[in-house]
């Protein structure tokens, strides 16, 4: 075979075909959404932490890395299983900022990737009674009850009046002292036990796609137990686990809603030895002084190691992707029905976690609804006091009404260009579309706080007096923070909807006179809607529930706060509104808002509602 | 109607040449197949005419036209996709309404026109069916019918038999030669099976790697196979490698310890000593000599199979083993001697090439 002639890579007659109107619409609005919402933003508060005096410098970077305050090998302070009078003290040891929030990050991905593998294995393997029930329960933890998840941790294994040391200690006498969880580890635990099923869920899926016939095989050759899992069950769903524990890294990474949680609930200062936090407190000066060039570089730090993680574990994940379910043949799944001990055993395990693994979601429900907040271990009486002040405060009603705005805004935008960019990507051959491809995705690996900061900067900075100066009005930056950040929700949804369409269904219809437009609004789009329709309503829960934006550019007007930063005020003590447990009645509707968010996908929609990874 | 032609047309897919320097012409009405294994590119070349690929160079004339920048959308062509491609949210006869309806014909008359094309392929009474509830061979009609509604200037099948059973494969392809000889359209045809492409066909091109090996009546790629890869592709014949010792009309060859003299069908020039193959294919011996000059073989049979109106019989002649259809009114029994001819017409002598 010879080639010849000349390969151009810009072959102009392919430009001509391919750029047709809707095309160069599609890839306007993907590219300037990306740019002007993503890229932008990060490039200025890059080029804000690299400069100093002026030069581009590594200045704020040394200034960070040889302050003992955020990098110390040596303790600093915090406590770790010391016991004081009866209390054993669960804190943590300070190591300095950026180093705590690693190991508390790196400690996250490892709890939860021996959770989640564990839990797959049961899952997936054994036939136990109420397992369907248990399916459903392990996913509570996902449901968004941010700050007032760590409060309630913290109020559970607090020395004094912690329905937890009270039922170990007072009433069973199953431990010699009470626990006090709090400060680094108390976010580590809160983390866990809201991120496992992101790994078990990725595991499940990986566990799901082996051909049982490939263990069979394993099997017959004479490799049984752990030697069967170490040589070929575990090889193949390390990539789901790779995705699972790097997923749980990131969002620890980023995460505010424990150490504000934890800040509120007990006021231990560890807890604010973490960068997310840090970067946080410091966005109180943006209202006067705007965002000093340090933070914009801690920000960088944790964005690189971040999105470095994430890039390395997708590089590796699809690389190791098989193909792995053979045509043809017997397909029964390796699932084995043990002894009734053993059974017993699993079940008791399962309700223990499950408990565990629930208590913020049932605290916060405790919460909204007794008087628990104030009553000591346990509550003494049923109230819809707090409940009743979604509709009654007005200050409540506007920030659930703000978040509704900003969040149907954004999906109504997300929808638009989620699905020209997953077109664009998954059924076209046009040039830029790889770069395409990882802007819309890198969002998942992006930290919130960093965005938040780039944000800032690069709007307040270049957009003065216009709608789009957070100084000014944070509404609309809200929505477009909402916008790149859910993003990656809506584009995957449509993205798998549109590898059900075959290339043949849109090519007869062109072949039969349809030209492009016609083509995707005739046959694409009707194929397509119910994943659309389902990326939109998960993308529509994670943007009522987002966290680091709404804390942090939410937090530039009064009137325009939405729910989390309201929820956040609460749990932080600074808010005259009301007790803990008016958090808590929001938290309570934020997972009303997701539960019959899912309900809607999985049942009318019949959309498996796709999980986070890589 | 129109007549195609594709002048010095090559695509490449990255390093890969789906379509190598393809010229030819297709004539008005014709039923034209390309034929060829699996990977050699006869589709991508069909693709071009329905304009779903463009080529990385030469030219695509429909008539005197050039389109080969042309959109499909705008080339009135009707193509029937290997996995039929119907729109499964639509009924069979949106489906096939659907070329009228983005070609802006009024409402009545794309109603009179589904249902005759729906007549025509047998699926009266099907319209509001979606696909998913009908049989492989009722969604081959619907794909069919969906392209013939649009009075296609080209109909281009891309296998369109292959998801069938063997049985409906056989009853397709003749309705499908019936409709394009009542509508006499131009139609291109692209099939991996032989049988089938000599069926059907007007005019046969064999594809191999990107290049058209040749072109020609069913007969003519038959009888005549201008190059090994056709004459083995073609028909189930044996060959043999010899050296060829002397030319004229007859070829002389020597294959081991055999002289076989046969004719050559290939324009290729052959030169004395070059390695040659002959290809004797099972229908052309005969086991009693025949009138016309025959090269005569003797072996021991291996074994024999009754298929019906032949039998399978191998001989082993020197180092090789010969399949020779024989007549069925006597018995081979294995290890008895059996002595075989081949007309020296029918002794095909074609320059080596190696076959992948």
């Amino acid at each position: 075979m010879t080639l010849k002639g000349p390969r151009l890579w810009f072959d102009p007659e392919r430009l001509r075909r391919e750029f047709d109107a809707m095309t160069i619409v599609q890839t306007l609005v993907g590219y300037s959404t990306l740019i002007l919402f993503l890229v932008l933003p990060l490039f200025t508060m890059m080029v804000e932490a690299f400069v100093y005096q002026g030069r581009a410098s590594l200045h704020w970077f040394w200034s960070i890395a040889t302050s003992p305050e955020y990098w110390s090998l040596a303790p600093l302070g915090g406590r770790m299983f010391e016991v004081r009078n009866n209390i054993m003290i669960l804190w943590g040891i300070d190591h300095g900022i950026l180093l705590n929030s690693l190991m508390v990050a790196f400690n996250v991905a490892v709890y939860c990737s021996f959770i989640g593998v564990f839990l797959a294995f049961i899952m997936g393997r054994y036939n136990f009674p109420g397992k369907r029930v248990f399916q459903v329960l392990l996913l509570v933890p996902l449901l968004a009850t941010p700050f007032v998840n760590a409060y309630v941790i913290g109020k559970l294994f607090n020395p004094r009046n912690g329905l937890i040391n009270f039922i170990l200690v007072d009433v069973l006498h199953l431990l010699p002292w009470k626990l006090d969880i709090d400060g680094l580890f108390g976010i580590t635990l809160a983390q866990t036990l809201a991120y496992y099923p992101i790994v078990y869920m990725n595991v499940v899926a990986s566990l799901n796609s082996i051909d049982p016939s490939l263990e069979e095989m394993a099997e017959n050759l004479g490799a049984r137990g752990f030697r069967l899992f170490r040589t070929v069950t575990f090889p193949l769903i390390l990539p789901g686990l790779a995705a699972g524990a790097i997923m749980t890294f990131i969002f620890s990474l980023e995460d505010l809603g424990a150490p504000i949680g934890f800040v509120g609930a007990r006021a231990n200062p560890l807890a604010r030895k973490v960068v997310s936090y840090q970067i946080y407190s410091s966005f109180a000066e943006a209202l006067t002084g705007g965002i000093s060039p340090r933070t914009a570089a801690l920000a960088v730090i944790i964005l690189f190691i971040t999105a470095a993680s994430y890039i390395t574990v997708r590089w590796y994940v699809n690389r190791r992707s098989y193909a792995m379910l053979s045509k043809g043949g017997r397909w029964s799944p390796r699932v084995r029905t043990p002894s009734p001990q053993v059974r017993g055993l699993v079940v008791i395990f399962l309700v223990l976690l499950v408990v565990l693994a629930s208590m913020p979601q049932i605290g916060t429900v405790i919460l909204a609804t007794t008087d628990w907040a104030t009553s000591g271990a346990l509550p003494t009486k049923f109230t819809w006091t707090y409940m009743s002040t979604l509709y009654t405060n007005t200050l409540v009603y506007h920030a659930v009404l703000n978040s509704l705005i900003y969040s149907v805004a954004a999906v109504a935008v997300m929808i638009l260009v989620g699905s020209s960019i997953a077109y664009l990507v998954g059924k076209r051959n046009i040039p830029g579309r790889g770069v395409l491809d990882t802007l819309a995705t890198i969002p998942v690996a992006i930290p919130g706080i960093s965005l938040a900061i780039g944000f800032f900067l690069f709007f307040s900075a270049n957009f003065r007096g216009t709608l789009l100066d957070p100084l000014a009005d944070p509404a609309l930056l809200l929505i477009c923070a909402y916008v790149v950040r859910r993003l990656p929700f809506t584009t995957r949804s449509v993205s798998a909807g549109l590898q059900q369409v075959d290339k043949s269904l849109e090519e007869s219809s062109m072949n039969l006179g349809a030209n492009r437009p016609t083509t995707f609004f005739r046959i694409v789009l009707p194929l397509i809607v119910g994943h659309i329709v389902s990326g939109a309503i998960l993308s529509f829960v994670y943007s009522m529930s987002e966290v680091s934006a709404s804390v942090t550019l939410g937090a530039l007007r009064e009137d325009r706060v939405p729910i989390t930063f309201f929820i956040s005020q609460i749990v932080y003590g600074a808010a005259a509104t009301g007790s803990i447990s008016i958090g808590a009645a929001l938290c309570v509707l934020l997972m009303a808002v997701q539960i019959t968010a899912m309900a809607v996908s999985n049942l009318i929609l019949k959309q498996r509602t796709s999980f986070l990874g890589v | 109607m129109v007549r195609v032609r594709l002048d010095h047309v090559t695509k490449r897919f990255g390093e890969v040449l789906a379509a190598d320097d393809v010229s030819l012409t297709i004539e008005d009405g014709e039923f034209f197949t390309f034929l060829g294994p699996s990977g050699c590119g006869k589709t991508t070349t069909m693709r071009m005419v329905a304009g779903l690929e463009f080529p990385n160079e030469g030219k695509v004339y429909y008539d005197d036209v050039d389109v080969t920048q042309l959109p499909s959308f705008e080339r009135n062509t009707g193509m029937v996709f290997q996995n039929y491609a119907l729109w499964p949210h639509m009924t069979v006869r949106e489906n096939v309404a659907y070329g009228l309806n983005v070609r802006k014909v009024p409402k009545k008359n794309i109603n009179s026109k589904v249902e005759d094309i729906l007549e025509l392929v047998h699926l009266g009474g099907m319209g509001e069916r979606f696909p998913n509830q009908l049989s492989g061979g009722q969604q081959q009609r619907v794909a069919l019918a969906r392209v013939l509604v649009i009075n296609p200037d080209i109909l281009l099948l891309d296998e369109p038999l292959s998801n069938l059973d063997a049985k409906l494969r056989v009853e397709m392809r003749e309705e499908i030669k019936e409709i394009q000889r009542e509508l006499g359209i131009t139609t291109i045809y692209v099939t991996h099976d032989q049988e089938e492409a000599m069926a059907v066909s007007d005019r046969i091109a064999i594809q191999n790697h990107g290049r058209i090996m040749q072109v020609g009546t069913p007969r003519e790629v038959y009888d005549s196979p201008q190059n090994l890869f056709i004459a083995t592709f073609i028909g189930k014949g044996v060959l043999l490698e010899g050296v060829l010792e002397a030319r004229g009309d007859l070829m002389d060859c020597r294959v081991g310890d055999l002289n076989l003299k046969g004719v050559t069908t290939s324009d290729e020039a052959l030169a004395d000593g070059e390695k040659v193959a002959c290809v004797l294919r099972p229908e052309s011996f005969n086991v009693m000599e025949p009138d016309e000059p025959s090269n005569v073989l003797e072996g021991a049979v291996e074994w024999s199979a009754f298929v019906g109106p032949i039998t399978e019989v191998k001989v082993r002649i020197g180092d090789t083993s010969l399949l020779i259809n024989a007549p069925s009114d006597r018995e081979y029994p294995p290890g008895s001697t059996l002595r075989v001819y081949i007309p020296r017409d029918k002794t095909l002598v074609l320059p080596w090439m190696q076959l992948v």
